[in-house]
């Protein structure tokens, strides 16, 4: 008896951490349109884990151009670029892509990228919720 | 009661000339910061920053394969540049200094800035003007790659070694970090205020307009 409560217990467990997985959302995605001898641009909009544990960021692609994820940072009037790799979201939490701080990296830049108001597929690869695709337009914005 | 409003009265002046006080704009030369270089414009023509006597200088350092400060940089200023008049536009001149001179040439500079404004001024040159540029504006930049940072590697979370590749300069986007600030410089060629992209456009406008008015 007390040995299938255990098994119970245990198969409840892995039960619930399958499912347990974080859920997604993005918001207000958008990508700078390249000046016309651009060789990079870059990309904003928020992603929101909305789930009850934490997910991580593996892998950004994008079609028509190479992407990561970068963050600027301001030291001492500087400012520095980093690649930033397997970003942890927690749980209801958002990472905000904006000017001067986190953003989209893209180059080898195809045609679709200087041409505004096209949109592209940018596709997010998470641990938990897997893929998400965001169809994201191409805006001429200045800040 | 006539003394308690007396009082009041004599501190509400105080506060008011102390409000006037901090209210006016000091704009004090910043001595060691600037100063006389020669490079050459987005044109191609050489120059001489003293040519440029007689306008309010806006200038910030960048480079065009930069993909979020510089563009973000650029846009702040074609907005800060549209709040003025074109009376004013015509003695204000936008300076961009390339920290990358090897691959910003004069025609690519050109070409970049024109998606911002076409009046936007491009400078290059060796990369001994643009260090001693640099140093004038007590500005500093460093390469982040030691060699041009392959960009098919960008797609990867985790790229691979850089000497792994095979680089030519068309493959390649080197990266910077670099000073943000924005210098505003007088009509004699005195350095006056530095900003950044923080600061209020219409605050950074009425210091333009000021200088203007000198």
């Amino acid at each position: 008896m007390k040995n299938t409560f255990i098994g119970l217990l245990i198969g409840l467990t892995v039960l619930f951490s399958i499912n347990s997985h974080a859920d997604i959302e993005t918001d207000k995605f958008q990508i700078m349109l390249a000046p016309a001898v651009a060789k990079n641009t870059a990309g904003y909009g928020v992603i929101s884990n909305t789930g009850d544990s934490a997910d991580t960021l593996l892998n950004i692609s994008c079609d028509g151009a190479t992407v990561m994820l970068h963050k600027t940072e301001i030291k001492s009037n500087h400012a520095h670029m980093h690649h930033m790799k397997n970003i942890i979201i927690e749980a209801n939490s958002s990472l905000v892509l904006e000017p001067m701080s986190y953003h989209l990296m893209l180059s080898e830049l195809s045609d679709v990228f200087f041409k505004d108001r096209e949109t592209v597929t940018v596709v997010f690869e998470f641990k938990h919720a897997g893929i998400v695709e965001v169809e994201v337009p191409i805006v001429s914005v200045f800040y | 009661m006539l003394k308690n409003i007396l009082a009041i009265s004599v501190i509400s002046l105080l506060l008011n000339v102390n409000i006037a006080v901090s209210g006016v704009v000091e704009m004090p030369i910043l001595s060691g910061v600037g100063g006389d270089f020669t490079a050459v414009d987005s044109n191609g023509n050489t120059v001489e920053f003293n040519g440029y006597a007689g306008n309010v200088v806006v200038l910030a350092f960048g480079y065009t394969s930069c993909a979020d400060i510089c563009p973000f940089t650029l846009g702040y200023l074609k907005q800060l540049y549209n709040k003025l008049s074109s009376e004013e536009q015509q003695k204000v001149r936008m300076l961009f200094v390339t920290v990358d001179p090897d691959y910003d040439t004069p025609a690519h500079l050109k070409g970049f800035l024109g998606h911002f404004d076409d009046d936007f001024i491009g400078i290059s040159g060796t990369k001994e003007q643009t260090d001693y540029i640099v140093s004038l504006y007590q500005a500093e930049y460093n390469q982040l790659s030691a060699i041009g940072m392959p960009t098919h590697n960008i797609r990867r979370v985790q790229p691979k070694l850089f000497e792994e590749e095979t680089d030519t300069k068309e493959d390649t986007a080197t990266l910077f970090s670099h000073s943000v600030s924005i210098y505003l410089v007088d009509k004699e060629g005195f350095t006056r205020s530095v900003e950044y992209t923080g600061t209020p456009k219409v605050e950074f406008r009425d210091k333009i307009k000021k200088l203007l008015r000198e």
